[in-house]
């Protein structure tokens, strides 16, 4: 699999030690002098420096990061990755107090750090970063998540059907939302956003209150759901500089949050508001983080990168319906396989009058709307 | 040596016709002609919602030319078996000094000239509903009660368009039936407060002047 790596990748030892666990001194943890010298801190960075960059002192930054020889069997190997990645890594790699642990976290930092575009990864590669991601978050929290990478399945096209005459407005939905894709709690972000519109003016986005808080239905109004609608033919993908949008072959549109460089290019093409851009990094108390997650999905994002409705890739990828399907009281939300002509949405699209937003823009979106 | 020159701008002709309607290349001209192309040959996921219904007890039903489970009921009723109490005539059961059984049962479905409780239960035979004809309904169908009346949301419910699902959108389908979401003395939903507060949105300004 190294071999076949479509990006550059530093390997401390820390890879093989899984194959042959000891070391020099025959120890396995840290202990034996060749993991954690004994010297006082100065004169051991000191050292590690000389040992690590020797011959590349002369280098230019660019050249000391990606020319480093991997094989160097010196005392110092996970030293000098440690130097690389940054100060605070340098430091923890000093200190004759840091385990293992700490060591661990750099690699895993440093591998994600120049790991490639999701998109491009097979699937040893997939599953390498999900399982670097879930180390990772142990090492920081003490706690396990769940986090796959499931692919799209064959024979499936996901798509969504709206009942605008059944939703009351009760905003069930949204909370499931926040809940499910472990939205930042404290700002006001929210991928669905509820309509509430007067009787006799249609589709007035422009008048429509979404901002209501009185008791629902309000006489003489209609509620509509807006969302991410995973367009078949997506100008949101068009537009990003580094493709780290895309749609997946089961129709869901994706981010790699970790791929994303925040220019919300995206969000600007994006005809129907289905994006949110987060301006914080999104924090969750830890007891309500869902930690059934997938790497397209609700797992946690990082700060200025771009999100939206992914259909809860996590849920329908294992045959759920999304957290806002199944928490509607009133089954205004209906969703399924647009490719299984028995399935209950392609009624709904061969039997009832359907429509579609701004159906001209020929973005085709797989969200359709309809009345009883 | 004309006939060759035809035979050339025929092939070619060909071969654009060809590769314009690039079907085979998964490439359509709209989403209904995908949908239609890919599921020409559909047979079935690997993805199930087997799984997700384990814990729920069900029953299948047929309707039309839609088969699909709906959750058991009667095992789900708390006071059922029915006749445990009615095991006399109603007007042996009633009296005036006891506090009366069902007393927080209050009707409000129709009014008093289209039903009462004998519309849908059945005195003959506690145990069981009966239709308005008075032909005895399986507590586990009592869809077929409502189906009686509200024959357009009938006919949603059974494509799929009214209700929702047990758990997945994966087959096997499994579907709520009417009492699941409605209740048969009070259906209609309740106008409430919103559980949460509809956020502003977080670029309101700019977002806003697009539109
Ligand atoms: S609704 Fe907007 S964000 Fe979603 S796929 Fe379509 S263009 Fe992209
Ligand atoms: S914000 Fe991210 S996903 Fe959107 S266009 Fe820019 S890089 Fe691409």
């Amino acid at each position: 699999m190294s071999e076949k790596k479509k990006w550059y990748s530093l390997d401390l030892g820390l890879n093989r030690k899984k194959s042959d666990t000891t070391c020099g001194c025959g120890k396995t943890e840290g202990g034996c002098g060749s993991h954690k010298p004994e010297m006082t801190d100065d004169a051991f960075l000191e050292a590690a420096v000389n040992a690590s960059i020797g011959e590349e002192v002369r280098k230019d930054g660019f050249e000391q990061v990606f020319d480093v020889k991997m094989d160097r069997r010196s005392a110092f190997k996970k030293l000098t990755a440690s130097l690389l990645i940054g100060a605070g890594a340098v430091s923890t790699s000093c200190s004759v107090i840091s385990g293992d642990d700490s060591k661990e976290k750099a690699q895993i930092d440093w591998e994600e750090q120049f790991k490639g575009n999701y998109k491009l990864m097979n699937d040893d590669e997939k599953k390498a970063t999900v399982d670097r991601l879930m180390r990772s978050y142990e090492l920081r929290t003490g706690k396990n998540i769940s986090m796959t990478a499931e692919n799209a399945a064959d024979d499936v096209l996901f798509g969504y059907a709206f009942n605008i005459s059944k939703c009351q407005g009760y905003m069930d939905c949204v909370n499931a939302c926040v809940e499910e894709n472990n939205q930042d709690r404290d700002s006001q972000m929210q991928y669905i956003r509820i309509h509430e519109m007067k009787d006799g003016k249609g589709f007035n986005f422009n008048e429509a209150d979404d901002n209501y808080y009185h008791e629902v239905p309000a006489e003489g109004h209609f509620y509509m759901g807006t969302q991410c609608f995973h367009c078949d033919n997506p100008p949101c993908v068009e537009v990003c500089p580094v493709s780290a949008t895309w749609r997946e072959d089961d129709g869901l549109v994706v981010i790699d949050y970790d791929w994303c460089v925040g220019c919300r290019y995206c969000m600007a093409a994006c005809p129907y508001d289905g994006r949110r851009f987060n301006w914080s990094k999104p924090e969750v108390p830890e007891a309500e983080i869902n930690k059934n997650q997938h790497y397209l999905g609700n797992r946690m994002r990082k700060k200025g990168v771009m999100e939206k409705c992914t259909f809860c890739v996590q849920r329908s990828r294992k045959g759920q319906n999304p957290a806002c399907v199944e928490a509607c009281p009133t089954g205004a939300r209906i969703f399924g396989n647009l490719l299984d002509p028995k399935s209950t949405i392609r009624w709904v699209l061969e039997n009832k009058k359907v429509f579609r937003l701004k159906e001209d823009l020929g973005t085709e979106p797989k969200f359709w709307y309809f009345m009883d | 040596m004309n006939r060759k020159y035809d035979i050339h701008i025929l092939a070619c002709t060909f071969l654009v016709v060809l590769f314009s309607c690039k079907h085979s290349e998964g490439e359509y001209h709209n989403l209904n002609d995908k949908i239609e192309a890919e599921s020409k040959n559909y047979h079935g996921t690997a993805i199930s919602s087997e799984g997700l219904i384990d814990g729920v007890k069900t029953v299948e039903i047929t309707e039309g030319e839609h088969t699909f489970l709906i959750p058991e009921r009667k095992s789900q009723i708390k006071s059922f078996a029915c006749i445990e109490c009615h095991n006399t005539g109603l007007d042996k059961l009633q009296s005036k000094d006891i506090k009366k059984a069902h007393w927080d049962i209050a009707l409000a479905h129709a009014d008093e000239n289209t039903m009462n409780c004998a519309t849908c239960h059945n005195g003959d035979e506690m145990n069981s509903l009966h239709t308005l004809t008075g032909n005895k309904i399986d507590f586990n169908n009592s869809y077929k009660l409502c189906a009686q009346c509200h024959s357009s949301q009938f006919e949603d419910w059974k494509g799929g368009a009214h209700g929702k699902k047990v758990a997945g959108w994966a087959p096997p389908r499994a579907s709520y039936t009417c009492v699941n979401c409605h209740n048969p003395h009070d259906p209609g939903f309740k106008s409430r407060w919103p559980s949460r507060y509809n956020t502003e949105q977080v670029e309101a300004p700019q977002a806003e002047s697009g539109h």
